[in-house]
């Protein structure tokens, strides 16, 4: 290659860098500050000089946006080699440059930074630096590794890395609302392959078939409808149940574990039951036998006692009792459900009678705002169902009945003195006709006018 | 004594008072078979006071916010010593104010006593009737609660319609595109400062009139000649008169308030979709109704134009009734359409007062009930044992039959 060549191609890529940072500020506002003698892009960009039809490209568009970019690394942070062609060696020829051509390598080529403390202190000094280590130990990790066995050529391509969940170039931070990892968004990331009925036909997880309905299930159970209508961002999606970069499925004994990361309160009361070791025995996953897996149903008291929808019944059924329930845990049932609907019924009646109280005007701010340690203390007692016996329920709704008791007090105080306003209003009443009674006896009494008045008719002042 | 004749000399010196004595002894008000319509001046007057003195007592704590006027409100009835009580005496003065203002101008049209040279006496009382049913629109949103809020949307809404200035009316009451803090800071100015300061003016230019022309007797009365008509002293046989007039307005009150005292509501959310059964106050009602009911469309005019144009007009001629009243034909085209008037008034109200489903019933009871009311006020305009008063008390019985019987079955129902 001759200089004046060298120079020729120099300048290209100078006018070249130019256009491209004028559209990139353009369509992102984001200044790239690319050197015009980057060697990179002059092979991986359409426009670059060297490139041909056999080069992998860059999809440049999605770059501004690249938390990496944003954080001002560029191709060479990641890739290795040399950034300019003064240095640049070809890649076979280059020990530093780092190759992503292989899946298997591609954990090892992110964890290049993300495993690095030192190196993630500088850009995300709270960042975990074991996510690459957590990955090997996931499903994917040990499907993908399980899978090569030093052949890359038999490789599960379908096993997601990095870049699946992450995206290649262009990846957003985890905060961003675009981007595939944002809790809104992580069941369908996580749906491009487990909701894919091809990809996931014949895998199993412990001799079980994985499935293709998950995500189905998941957005019509209570947490997908929490998140994605609700926009509830604490509601738990695949992540918050199966781990992150460690994602793999609660075995029987954990899911109690699982849930309890987010129903701590309900998760340590279950431990501490009969029931939790009756489904030990039975290999029953813990909460989700009576809430369900992905389709976790919406909670409500319908569930519990031994009527209409309960699940209680299904197996506390006397003619018909499953995994050793007892007939005690059927009459616990009954006995907690009725004393539920016992407190919901008298927080009812207390908030009709405050309502119509404050629609009357009177004060009932204080009993308004006692009347919400009936509502908590109804919600507590909804959590002490999950003790399974009606004594720690005992002492909480009592607590809360004692409230409706006193709220209802006051409302009706307040509506007595509301009747014994309008009594002493009404009452007053005959003092106002007393005095017109005793004004028309008194008109009576006058002198009466004479007929007519002639000429002095209509001078009436009024 | 001596000190009581010292100070009578001292204010008789400086402000005349003898003069006032002197006309208070020589005045004299007609005596006869509808003089009882003149005490309905007297108590309006009376109810005005209360509510200027209730009025008062209120705007001590009320506070024009969003934020804050509901609150203020709510503090007033159950914080305030009887404020409750004062409350309730304005919301329902007010009312009875506007009910007695439309019987006083009803009995006056029936005496005709907007005759010469009273044509201005009628029309000051016509510009107070509607300066009072401006005081009550704008009154009622200062609680600021869901049912005031919602109304008053629906109510500003119709200003808009009106040709060519709606937009600019619309947008003048309330201070922007929607009802917003700014409406209720307009409005209340406009309550408390406004309509009080052109009511004092109107209303003493109506008194000095009253007392310039003296009270009109009606004209069966004064067909033998007005100045023959039995009258009696103003001071005390009228003033005492009046006095169980302002009474029985008290009493009233006070049954009122007792028997339905004044709710406060639930505070008004401007977010919220507007809740079933909004309805103005009473003496809308006949508008609202009218204008619910009438088609998008009346040929090639906007059907709630045509329907603001309408009572547009109908205030027109109310006002002008004096002018267009040139006897003959005119007069009995004028009394035909009052009639009309009053029983499109009682009909649509009640027609709106009770707007669900199954309360027919209750629409008969209301309608016959004010049907009988100004049937009951006709009676001393009909001559004595003449086919008219025969006919009056007819109508009058089936009324009554009418209401008592829809009552009754109500009541088994």
């Amino acid at each position: 290659m001759t200089t004046a060549y060298r120079r020729l191609i120099a300048t290209c890529q100078y006018f070249l860098g130019v256009l491209a940072i004028l559209v990139t500020r353009v369509t992102f506002g984001q200044t790239v500050d690319l050197p015009a003698d980057y060697s990179c892009s002059l092979c991986h960009r359409k426009q670059g000089e060297l490139w041909n039809e056999n080069t992998p490209l860059t999809d440049e568009s999605n770059m501004a946006g690249d938390i990496h970019w944003q954080k001002g690394l560029r191709c060479h942070d990641c890739h290795g080699g040399a950034p300019t062609l003064d240095k640049f060696k070809n890649h076979r020829d280059d020990p530093e440059f780092r190759s992503v051509r292989l899946r298997t390598s591609i954990p090892g080529f992110c964890g290049h930074c993300h495993s690095s403390i030192e190196t993630m202190r500088r850009f995300a000094p709270s960042a975990r630096t074991d996510q690459e280590a957590e990955y090997w130990t996931s499903g994917h990790g040990r499907r993908l590794r399980a899978s090569s066995r030093d052949d890359e050529s038999r490789v599960d391509k379908a096993v997601a890395t990095c870049v699946d969940c992450h995206g290649g170039h262009g990846i957003l931070a985890v905060n961003n609302v675009k981007a595939p990892v944002y809790p809104t968004n992580v069941a369908q990331t996580c749906a491009r392959c487990h909701a894919n009925q091809t990809i996931m036909a014949n895998r199993t997880f412990n001799d079980q078939p994985l499935g293709h309905d998950q995500f189905d299930q998941w957005r019509r159970g209570v947490h997908g409808r929490a998140l994605l209508e609700k926009g509830d961002l604490s509601a738990a999606t695949c992540n918050d149940c199966h781990g992150n970069h460690g994602a793999m499925p609660p075995g029987v004994d954990s899911v109690a574990n699982a849930c309890g990361t987010c129903h701590g309160k309900i998760a340590n009361l279950f431990a501490e039951t009969r029931m939790k070791h009756k489904f030990q025995e039975a290999r029953l996953p813990g909460c989700a036998t009576c809430h369900g897996t992905h389709e976790t149903i919406q909670p409500s008291d319908e569930l519990l006692g031994m009527e209409g929808t309960s699940i209680c019944a299904r197996c506390h059924n006397p003619q018909n009792p499953q995994y050793g329930a007892t007939v005690a845990g059927e009459a616990a049932a009954r006995a907690m459900r009725d004393r539920l609907e016992q407190l919901k019924d008298q927080i009812a009646q207390s908030e009709a009678l405050v309502r119509a109280a404050e629609r009357l005007g009177m004060e009932i701010r204080g009993p308004r705002f006692d009347l919400r340690q009936a509502t908590d203390a109804l919600t507590n007692a909804r959590t002490l169902v999950h003790s399974f016996k009606p004594g720690p329920l005992e002492a909480t709704l009592g607590e809360g009945l004692k409230v409706t008791d006193q709220v209802q007090a006051a409302a009706r105080a307040a509506m007595r003195e509301h009747t014994s306003r309008r009594v002493w209003l009404a009452a007053s009443l005959v003092p106002i006709l007393m005095v017109v009674a005793l004004l028309l006896i008194y008109i009576r009494t006058l002198t009466p006018p004479s007929a007519v008045e002639p000429g002095e008719p209509g001078s009436a002042g009024h | 004594m001596k000190l009581l004749s010292t100070l009578r000399a001292f204010f008789d010196e400086r402000l005349g008072l003898e003069a006032v004595r002197a006309l208070a002894r020589k005045k004299r008000v007609p005596n006869h078979g509808c003089s009882h319509f003149y005490y309905l001046g007297g108590m309006a007057l009376f109810l005005f006071l209360v509510q200027i003195v209730t009025g008062i007592l209120l705007s001590l704590y009320y506070k024009p916010s969003p934020d804050q006027a509901f609150e203020s409100v709510r503090a007033i009835m159950t914080e305030v010593e009887f404020g409750w009580l004062i409350r309730s005496a304005h919301s329902w003065s007010a009312n009875l104010l506007i009910g007695v203002l439309f019987l006083h101008l009803l009995t006056t049209y029936m005496m005709r006593a907007y005759r010469r040279p009273r044509e201005m006496t009628w029309i000051s009382g016509v510009l107070l009737l509607g300066l009072f049913m401006a005081f009550g629109f704008s009154g009622y949103l200062l609680p600021w609660n869901e049912l005031a809020f919602f109304a008053t949307r629906v109510g500003t809404a119709i200003v808009g319609v009106i040709p060519f200035i709606g937009d600019h009316l619309l947008l003048l009451a309330r201070g922007g595109e929607d009802v917003t803090g700014d409406t209720l800071a307009r409005f209340y100015s406009l309550h408390i400062v406004v309509l009080p300061l052109v009511t004092f003016g109107i209303l003493g230019l109506h008194l000095f009139l009253v007392q310039k022309h003296g009270m009109s007797v009606p004209v069966l009365t004064a067909a033998d000649g007005e100045h023959r008509t039995p009258s009696i002293p103003f001071v005390p046989h009228f003033l005492l008169r009046d006095m169980v007039g302002w009474y029985l307005a008290l009493a009233l009150l006070a049954a009122l308030s007792a028997l339905f005292p004044w709710e406060l509501g639930t505070k008004a959310d401007p977010f919220a979709s507007a809740p079933a059964g909004i309805k103005p106050e009473w003496y809308f009602l006949f508008m609202f109704q009218t204008l619910k009911i009438l088609p998008a469309r009346l040929g090639p005019f906007e059907g709630e134009v045509c329907g603001v144009l309408f009572f547009g007009l109908c205030g027109l001629v109310v006002l002008l009734v004096p002018f267009l009243d040139r006897g003959g034909k005119s007069r009995m085209v004028l009394n035909v359409l009052a009639a009309l008037a009053v029983a499109f008034f009682i009909f649509m109200t009640a027609w709106s007062w009770f707007s669900g489903p199954g309360q027919g019933v209750r629409q008969i009871m209301l309608g016959t009930l004010l049907v009988a009311v100004v049937l009951f006020l006709l009676i001393p305009f009909a001559r004595a044992h003449s086919a008219a008063r025969s006919a009056v008390y007819v109508c009058l019985a089936i009324s009554v039959i009418a209401f008592l019987s829809a009552s009754g079955w109500e009541l088994m129902r």
